[in-house]
């Protein structure tokens, strides 16, 4: 541990780190806009410049500087606060100082630091660089008169969302950052290059002009999004949504957020239920809460309860789905389902998480992807296979259909047969993952929803007993969800009871007119097609798949509008925060439920978040220990059967639109628009 | 003798008196206050009246949408609501002042950085509802052309001082 | 003919019924006419005192301002609060209005002009006056708010305290004169104007417009009214013509002490020089012009002095007032009846 003196404080620091990084340890804030924690050190802002000695007798950039034993760092002495004055004049020299118009205004670095470390006047009399904006796709704009060239967004486009598009022509004056060739970005992080941008050249474009900062009330909560449960801050304006920023959160995204995360915000403000509707002589008619209640009441009264059935959707909170249990329970009925996708899933906790959490990506030593494309189901975490990736020593294979994922993947094969082979130990992979340390399976959904989803699970378990993958000091068997509602539906226990049926028994009964209602909490990802006569009813917020087919629509609340308990892919419990309130009629989910229990002459028992909040954790005591992730119960589990040849595909085969919400999201078909484009290019 | 003489004063009234011819006096002195319909007092350049958004000489409005009168006023009576034109440029679809709220005070021309919003030196706009005091940006450019002249006099001779 | 209509109006009960009629309207039009006016020589006095214009816009020189105020109070919303007593709320401003106006009926406005030339004049406007704080004790009340009731109590203690001064002040006129009817008290002052009761009772005439600005609620003594403390005391819960009545009620009251003055001390009707052309002048018109001195006075009063202060006003009218001017009713007495200037019966 060497000792440095900071400032004249002496103090010990941990080795290898930099002199800002231990100026920060201290407390000592080094003004930067090159440096970031997360990303390579580039060092060409020489804003962070300290005094530092023994050294040359110059002041040096601390963001690159080593410490060592008996160094001595001086932040605040004249040389170094005349070196900031020099520097920030020279990055103000070409910076346009167009502030008033720029989205960065009141959260930029370089207007902060302006403020601190600038001079009130220009001596540059000559004309400012100007250069020629770039594009970059439907989500960042650009206006690079205003870069300072610190290199950020090339080394995150390279470094973390792996692709190698962004880069910096010319020399000096003329040095311009570019895409070469003008394209947008191919990755599903483009988003996060606005908020490592220290200066406005690279804004959201969605959000372009829209608010300041200043204006917005901030709500922190989490993503439903895709079942890695980044954690969010949503910045609201009055009732709409503004934007949606990451927060920090090093166990699950870091300080990332994937693009759909971030800009399928305006989904939001489309196509939503904001009335109660019943559905009269086949067309749909507005109506009160009071008679779509009454609707609901006229036709479940007296029905027996195995003639009705409840799908629950991807999306929803854990309160309102245990509300619909209860209600269901109550009805008499054991037909509920959270698996619209068909997952054979239902064993331990242990066979249907991801195990090591988002943090056991670090450490794993060999990866396997089963069925998945976790670029595609969850860009974050795909992000943190390739952080794992550039450490190196960490082969990573597939089996799967799959494309780029930013880091290379030996492609083992497509289907279960292949599985098989890897289990049997046929596959050179095998010995790979034997030899490691910590061995990682990653199971897709799209390996498991499959009819013979439970046979290939049953694969995955014997593949980690052999592997020895589960141990007490490690886990390596992960699966990664597509849905942020599963674990905590899974958790609840939203699957059949005795004698029930699943979602595919639903629908069949359905088409033989053996279910005769349906509840459908926020469920459009299956085919409504199949639901026949049956009376449904539809309680959601988007006028969706489920919706169109609905005989009684009842509008709720999306995730940013209700508080609301969320499990992740890894298990962890997470609080969403209410940060604005459903539009028109729509009320929360589960006072939804709550109210029409008592219609239905079945009151519910609970009045208040806090008391269906303590249900939950009467039902299964996981959701006591908010934003934790525990060892999980480990079992057999699958079922071992014939499998097909079918190959793995992932169950997400658009990234940019696997939800209600982003479905009625403009900017996400912008999006997609161009995505497809770039494919075409190429 | 000293009590006597105020016991006189005070039987006498003298000090009601010389009051009394006092504001009797003052009665028939010139009037002080301007006759304020028929005539008007001078006003200063800095005179802080009626608000107005003002445009360049081309035709084009000043306001770019920065929103710093917004998030300087101190009664919150700015709403401003902005988006792209169709050129790109950064421009409001709502500028709203409510000038029931408003208290005069002139930080909105002092935040302005395109000089966009000013306070004119009009002080005559009462009307007869409420309503009529809801300005919106159609209303604040009408009074931005209609005082255009006065406005950028009184900016330019307050520029030296500014 | 003539003696027909004569008849009809002297004997049968409508006519004398529509005379008695046209003889109010007579006095009362005038009276709310000057009532009106009077607000807006107020208004002008304190402009001019404080170098200001006064109302100058509606009308020449502002000369329709009372109407349209007026027009204003009648317009708007009479507004009963929900805690009051509703009934006792709209009667109060009533009485306040009735008294002052029932009092005119023994004033004589020249030799003869007097509706009701009653022999206890002095005695009835004294008693019409005391009735008058029941219009503002009820409306304190009835408002059911603190500072109505504040300005209640207080203008009620004030009229109480004042009315003792000014009844000893009538007794001394009474004793000069002889008769409480104020036709022989106006009599009683013929000749030349240092005849008349002004100058030889001069402390009584002081202690008699002080009272009276007492009586009036009227600075210095506005304390049942004061803004600063009271939100304008017994009336702040009053609005549109609620409001307009206590207004016109306070200003008859004026006009009707400013009118007793005239009578007791500055000889009614009279001219002040006993010769023409001054007595080819008719009586009312000298008479009205002494009641717009001392009206005068009033305005130039409320802008000249401060607002005294509670304890102030009770001390001088318990401990100044009442003393001198018993005293000064003894001396009278004494004088006259030494002299021999008692008069006749």
């Amino acid at each position: 541990m060497p000792k440095v003196k900071i400032d004249g404080v002496e103090m010990e620091v941990p080795a290898g780190i930099t002199v800002l990084q231990a100026c920060e340890l201290a407390g000592v804030e080094i003004p930067r806009f090159c440096y970031h924690d997360r990303l390579s050190i580039a060092g060409n802002c020489r804003m962070c410049l300290v005094e530092v000695k023994p050294g040359p007798p110059k002041p040096q950039a601390s963001c690159a500087l080593p410490v060592a034993d008996k160094q001595e760092i001086f932040t605040q002495s004249p040389t170094v606060q005349k070196a900031r004055k020099g520097v920030m004049e020279f990055l103000l020299i070409n910076h346009p100082l167009d502030c008033p118009i720029c989205d960065q205004g009141g959260e930029c670095d370089l207007q902060d630091q302006a403020m601190a470390y600038g001079f009130d006047r220009s001596r540059y009399h000559e004309n400012k660089r100007a250069v020629p904006d770039k594009e970059l796709g439907p989500l960042v704009k650009t206006s690079m008169n205003r870069c300072i060239h610190c290199t950020r967004c090339i080394r995150f486009a390279t470094e973390v969302a792996g692709v190698e598009e962004l880069g910096a022509t010319g020399r000096g004056e003329s040095m311009e950052v570019t895409t070469y060739v003008e394209h947008a970005l191919s990755t599903e992080l483009s988003g996060n290059l606005v908020d490592l941008c220290p200066v406005g050249a690279l804004t959201s474009k969605p959000y372009a002009f829209e608010a300041r900062s200043w204006e917005l009330t901030k709500t922190e909560s989490v993503d439903v999004l895709d079942a890695l449960g980044s954690n969010i801050r949503i910045d609201t304006r009055g009732a709409q949504v503004m934007r949606i920023l990451p927060r920090l959160n090093d166990d699950v995204n870091e300080e990332w957020i994937s693009d759909k995360t971030r800009h399928a915000l305006d989904g939001l403000r489309h196509q939503r239920l904001d009335r109660p509707y019943v559905r009269i002589k086949g067309k749909l008619v507005e109506t009160s809460w009071d008679q779509a209640f009454a609707a609901i009441a006229a036709r479940l009264n007296g029905m027996d309860g195995s003639r009705i059935a409840a799908i629950v959707g991807d999306q929803c909170d854990a309160e309102s789905m245990v509300a619909l249990k209860d209600l269901v329970a109550s009805l008499g009925s054991t037909n509920i389902d959270c698996r619209q996708d068909g997952a054979r899933l239902d064993g331990p906790r242990g066979s249907y998480i991801f195990n090591p959490g988002v943090r056991g990506i670090d450490q794993a030593d060999a990866i396997l992807l089963i069925g998945t494309n976790p670029r595609a189901e969850a860009p974050v975490l795909n992000a943190r296979i390739r952080k794992r990736y550039l450490h190196g020593k960490c082969p990573i294979a597939s089996i799967g259909t799959v494309e780029d994922l930013t880091y290379p993947v030996e492609r083992l094969g497509a289907g279960p047969a292949t599985l098989r082979e890897l289990v049997e130990g046929k596959l050179g992979f095998f010995e790979k993952l034997k030899g490691a340390k910590h061995p990682l399976i990653i199971l897709g959904m799209g390996a498991l929803a499959r009819e013979d989803g439970a046979a290939v699970l049953a694969m995955a378990h014997e593949l980690a007993g052999k592997l020895n993958a589960v141990r007490d000091d490690w886990n390596g068997f992960a699966v990664l969800h597509t849905a942020a509602a599963r674990v905590g539906g899974l958790d609840l226990g939203m699957v059949p009871g005795e004698g029930g049926l699943d979602v595919d028994g639903i629908l069949a009964g359905c088409e033989k007119r053996e279910i005769e209602a349906v509840y459908l909490l926020a469920a459009d990802e299956f085919d409504t097609s199949r639901l026949g006569k049956a009376f449904v009813i539809y309680q959601g917020h988007h006028g969706d798949a489920g919706a169109h087919r609905a005989d009684v629509i009842l509008p709720g609340a999306a995730y940013t509008e209700k508080p609301g308990i969320y499990v992740n892919t890894e298990g962890r419990v997470q609080i969403g925060r209410r940060a604005g309130y459903p539009p028109g009629d729509a009320r929360e989910d589960w006072a939804i439920l709550r109210a029409l229990s008592e219609r239905l002459g079945k009151a519910l028992p609970y009045d208040t978040l806090h008391q269906i909040r303590a249900r939950l954790v009467a039902v299964n005591k996981v959701f006591a220990a908010i934003d934790q992730q525990a060892p999980a119960a480990w079992g057999s589990f699958g079922k071992a059967g014939t499998t097909s040849d079918a190959p793995f595909k992932s169950t997400v085969p658009n990234f940019y639109m696997t939800c209600p919400i982003s479905r009625a999201s403009k900017t996400m078909a912008d999006c997609m628009a161009s995505r497809s484009q770039l494919m075409a290019a190429e | 003798m000293a009590s006597l003489d105020r016991t006189a004063r005070s039987f006498l009234l003298s000090e009601l008196i010389t009051g009394f011819a006092l504001t009797l006096k003052y009665m028939f002195k010139p009037k002080v206050t301007v006759n304020y319909p028929y005539e008007k007092g001078p006003l200063s350049p800095r005179f802080r009246g009626e608000h107005a958004l003002r445009r360049y000489p081309n035709g084009e409005e000043r306001c770019i949408a920065c929103k710093l009168c917004e998030a300087i006023c101190p009664a919150q009576a700015i709403t401003i609501e902005a988006e792209p034109r169709d050129d790109g440029s950064r421009r409001t679809t709502r500028y709203d002042i409510d000038m029931t709220k408003c208290i005069y005070c002139g930080f909105c021309q002092e935040a302005c950085p395109v000089d966009a919003i000013v306070e004119g030196p009009n002080f005559e706009f009462s009307t007869e509802t409420r309503e009529e005091l809801m300005y919106n940006k159609d209303k604040l450019l009408s009074n931005g052309d209609r005082w255009e002249s006065l406005i950028a006099a009184n900016l330019h001779s307050d520029a030296a001082y500014r | 003919m003539y003696a027909d209509l004569i008849n009809f109006f002297t004997t049968t009960w409508l006519g004398m019924a529509l005379v008695m009629l046209a003889q109010c309207l007579a006095v009362t039009v005038p009276l709310l006419v000057a009532v009106a006016y009077m607000t807006y020589v107020d208004r002008k006095v304190w402009a001019s005192i404080q170098l200001r214009r006064g109302p100058n816009v509606v009308g020449p020189f502002g000369l329709l301002q009372p109407f349209a105020d007026g027009l204003k109070l009648v317009l708007k919303e009479t507004i009963v609060p929900s805690s009051a007593n509703g009934i006792l709320f709209i009667i109060a401003p009533m009485i306040a209005f009735m008294t002052a106006l029932v009092a005119w009926a023994v004033v004589p406005f020249d030799d003869g002009w007097v509706i009701a030339d009653i022999n206890v004049g002095i005695l009835y406007l004294f008693a019409i006056s005391s009735l008058g704080v029941y219009g503002i004790i009820i409306a304190g009340w009835a408002s059911n708010s603190k500072y109505a009731f504040l300005g209640a109590l207080r203008s009620a203690a004030q009229m109480v305290s004042y009315e003792v001064s000014i009844g000893f002040v009538l007794i001394t006129v009474l004793l000069c004169v002889g008769s409480l009817n104020l036709s022989k008290v106006v009599l009683a002052q013929s000749g030349w104007f240092w005849n008349w009761f002004w100058l030889p009772l001069l402390p009584m005439f002081v202690i008699f417009f002080i009272s009276a600005l007492a009586e009036t609620n009227r600075t210095p003594f506005d304390l049942p009214m004061s803004e600063a403390e009271l939100v304008a005391g017994f009336h702040t819960e009053y609005s549109a013509m609620t409001f307009g009545l206590f207004f016109l009620g306070e200003y008859a009251n004026m006009i009707l002490l400013s009118a007793l003055g005239a009578v007791l001390f500055l000889g009614g009707w009279q001219s002040p020089i006993p010769y023409a052309p001054f007595t080819l002048v008719p009586g009312v018109i000298w008479f009205a012009l002494k009641i717009a001195f001392l009206l005068f006075i009033f305005s130039w009063t409320k802008g000249t002095l401060p607002r005294y202060r509670y304890d102030q006003l009770m001390r001088l009218g318990w401990k100044v007032f009442l003393p001198v001017s018993l005293g000064w009713v003894v001396l009278t007495a004494a004088v006259l009846t030494f002299g021999g200037w008692l008069p006749k019966p």
